[in-house]
């Protein structure tokens, strides 16, 4: 039982009315995780830097070499903001999977947290808060690091962390989405393999969709991070207003039409 | 309820609990719930006076945790009513979380933070300012007898300690209400000792107790009133004394029969002279309100015994009468 939770299924329609979250008591949900963090942070965020360094050094610094411009920037220089929505993707996939399941399966804090006030749309809520302010930690490390290696040549930069911060509500929910629906932990490996992994190679980062088909634009389209890697490359770079505007609508569209989905799941799951 | 009804027929006038002045803190009527074709509460009514301890007993899988999850609002309810502290349970439960304190049976501390800041974490929860919640919860630690462990970790405390941070940790909401399932569950005789004595002072205080177990022991010393439960329903209530008076009598003859010994034209011989009986493999029941008397009026040579036991009857003595002595599981 405490290892396999089962499907609970994703659970009746809740009024609108109840799926608002109470901001104190949400905010209750995330200072917990935060303060746990706060305890941990220096083992959690040294791989944050190496992880972007490791990339950069691989790619940017060994195959870069052999590959003069892209789009008339220098290859290293075409990934490192890539590398910046990357990081926050990866810790908000690490966060709303592992260690929510964690919490909820093992720990079995919810059952406690869901006996005070607090309701389920809180806890998603301050589950979710936590998990985008975490990710956007990461991502201004890989931010610094990599204009620390001048990878970074316009201002425009500044303005990357709120959009760091949508685009991690979005990973959030996602995440968070598939654990709240899943039976056991073992299927996180196919989130993993056919999720985040292709997501992470296939969204533009790596190489530009300029050259290829219509139909690989149509896919990546769909992929959160294709539209977060568009607005940090495009901020670091020199942005185009429009663009920016539209991959952040993307991103804020979809996240708050997923945040039901977790909500009616977890009631379901915890509220039998 | 015909059985429920019974219990209160057999009440002896004046015998039953304080007068009902206030409304109830808790009360059910034909309350069900069910997971998908188990039926785990089958429309059970009752009803909890303020300030009150009062008790759920039954063996494992009677309905008694689920009730107490409707109660705090963990499970839905399908069908009847259930009003807790006025409020209806299935309506108003934020309302009525926010006065209400839970002792779960499994023990969910937060791991991850120590005993004190399990308890500020709960403040939060409550929505109390920061300046109340160390307050209380300084408060509390000295309450559960645990002001020297505050900065440690929780797996550094023994199961007796994390089960009085558990009560305390229900307490930093100041409830009116606090529902403990099987409080004393696995605990030794020093730690459960601790434990009701923390849940003697709570009811001192005014607040009332609902709290479920399969001691019986435990059921006799701390509940003002009780239910049997078995199978989802309500098989008896009333207060601990007056359920074995009426259930059982004042004393029970334990017979240890010999293997050629009748127990049926035993228990026939004695027609008038006990209440009841049980047979469970060669033990005899005799329940009378002198059983002495019984003992010494039986004739050994035609009912050969290896043993006889006279004994003050117990709830334990009812429980088993009214949920019968065959595994449960």
């Amino acid at each position: 039982m405490l290892d396999e939770p089962g499907y609970a299924g994703l659970g009746p329609r809740i009024p609108l009315r109840e799926m608002m979250p109470v901001p104190r008591l949400a905010g209750a949900v995330w200072l917990r995780n935060a303060r746990v963090f706060s305890k941990l942070w220096r083992g959690a965020l040294l791989p944050t830097f190496l992880d972007p360094f490791l990339y950069l050094l691989a790619l940017g610094f060994g195959l870069g070499t052999y590959i003069a411009n892209i789009n008339g920037i220098p290859y290293k220089e075409f990934i490192a903001p890539g590398l910046i929505a990357s990081a926050a993707m990866w810790s908000s996939a690490f966060e709303t999977t592992y260690n929510v399941y964690f919490r909820m399966n093992e720990l079995r804090l919810y059952d406690n947290v869901l006996s005070t006030p607090v309701e389920v749309q809180d806890v998603v809520a301050g589950d979710l808060a936590w998990s985008a302010s975490r990710a956007t930690i990461y991502g201004l490390v890989v931010l610094a690091v990599v204009a620390i290696f001048g990878l970074i040549s316009s201002w425009w930069a500044l303005l990357i962390p709120p959009f760091v911060v949508i685009g991690s509500i979005c990973f959030s929910v996602i995440g968070y989405t598939f654990t709240t629906l899943i039976p056991k932990i073992d299927l996180y490996s196919y989130f993993f393999t056919l999720g985040i992994t292709p997501m992470f190679l296939f969204s533009g980062l790596f190489f530009p969709f300029s050259q290829l088909p219509d139909w690989v634009h149509v896919v990546a389209w769909f992929m959160p991070l294709y539209h977060l890697v568009e607005i940090t490359r495009g901020l670091a770079t020199g942005p185009e207003f429009w663009s920016v505007v539209g991959n952040a609508a993307w991103l804020a569209a979809l996240s708050a039409l997923l945040f039901t989905i977790p909500v009616r799941a977890l009631r379901k799951k915890l509220v039998a | 309820m015909a059985v429920r009804d019974r219990a209160h027929d057999q009440q002896r006038p004046g015998a039953g609990g304080g007068e009902l002045t206030d409304s109830p803190a808790v009360s059910a009527s034909g309350l069900t719930k069910s997971y998908g074709e188990r039926v785990a509460v089958a429309g059970i009514d009752f009803a909890v006076e303020p300030g009150i301890c009062f008790g759920f007993l039954g063996p494992n899988g009677a309905g008694k945790t689920t009730t107490m999850k409707m109660i705090y609002g963990l499970a839905t309810i399908d069908g009847g009513d259930l009003d807790v502290l006025g409020m209806d349970a299935s309506r108003e439960r934020r309302e009525i979380k926010s006065r209400l304190g839970v002792v779960p049976q499994e023990t969910n501390l937060d791991g991850d933070l120590t005993v004190r800041e399990n308890l500020l974490q709960q403040a939060r929860y409550f929505g109390i300012d920061a300046a109340k919640a160390t307050e209380r919860a300084t408060e509390l630690l000295d309450f559960s007898l645990l002001s020297d462990r505050g900065n440690e970790r929780i797996h550094a405390l023994s199961g007796g300690m994390k089960r009085r941070l558990l009560i305390s940790r229900a307490l930093m909401g100041d409830p009116e209400l606090v529902v403990l399932d099987e409080p004393t569950t696995g605990l030794d005789p020093q730690a459960r000792l601790a434990v009701w004595n923390a849940l003697d002072r709570l009811r001192r205080r005014g607040v009332t107790l609902i709290i479920t177990t399969h001691y019986m022991e435990e059921a006799e010393r701390l509940c003002d009133r009780l239910v049997i439960m078995d199978e989802g329903r309500i098989v008896a209530e009333g207060r601990p004394s007056d359920l074995v008076r009426s259930h059982v009598g004042r004393e029970v003859l334990e017979l240890k029969l010999d293997a050629d010994c009748d127990a049926e034209r035993l228990v026939g011989s004695l027609d008038g002279r006990i209440q009841g009986h049980d047979l469970s493999e060669r033990t005899l029941m005799l329940y009378a309100d002198n059983a002495e008397a019984v003992l010494e009026g039986l004739d050994h040579d035609v009912f050969p015994t290896e043993s006889a036991l006279v004994r003050r009857a117990t709830l334990e003595d009812v429980f088993l009468r009214l949920t019968g002595r065959s595994l449960r599981e």
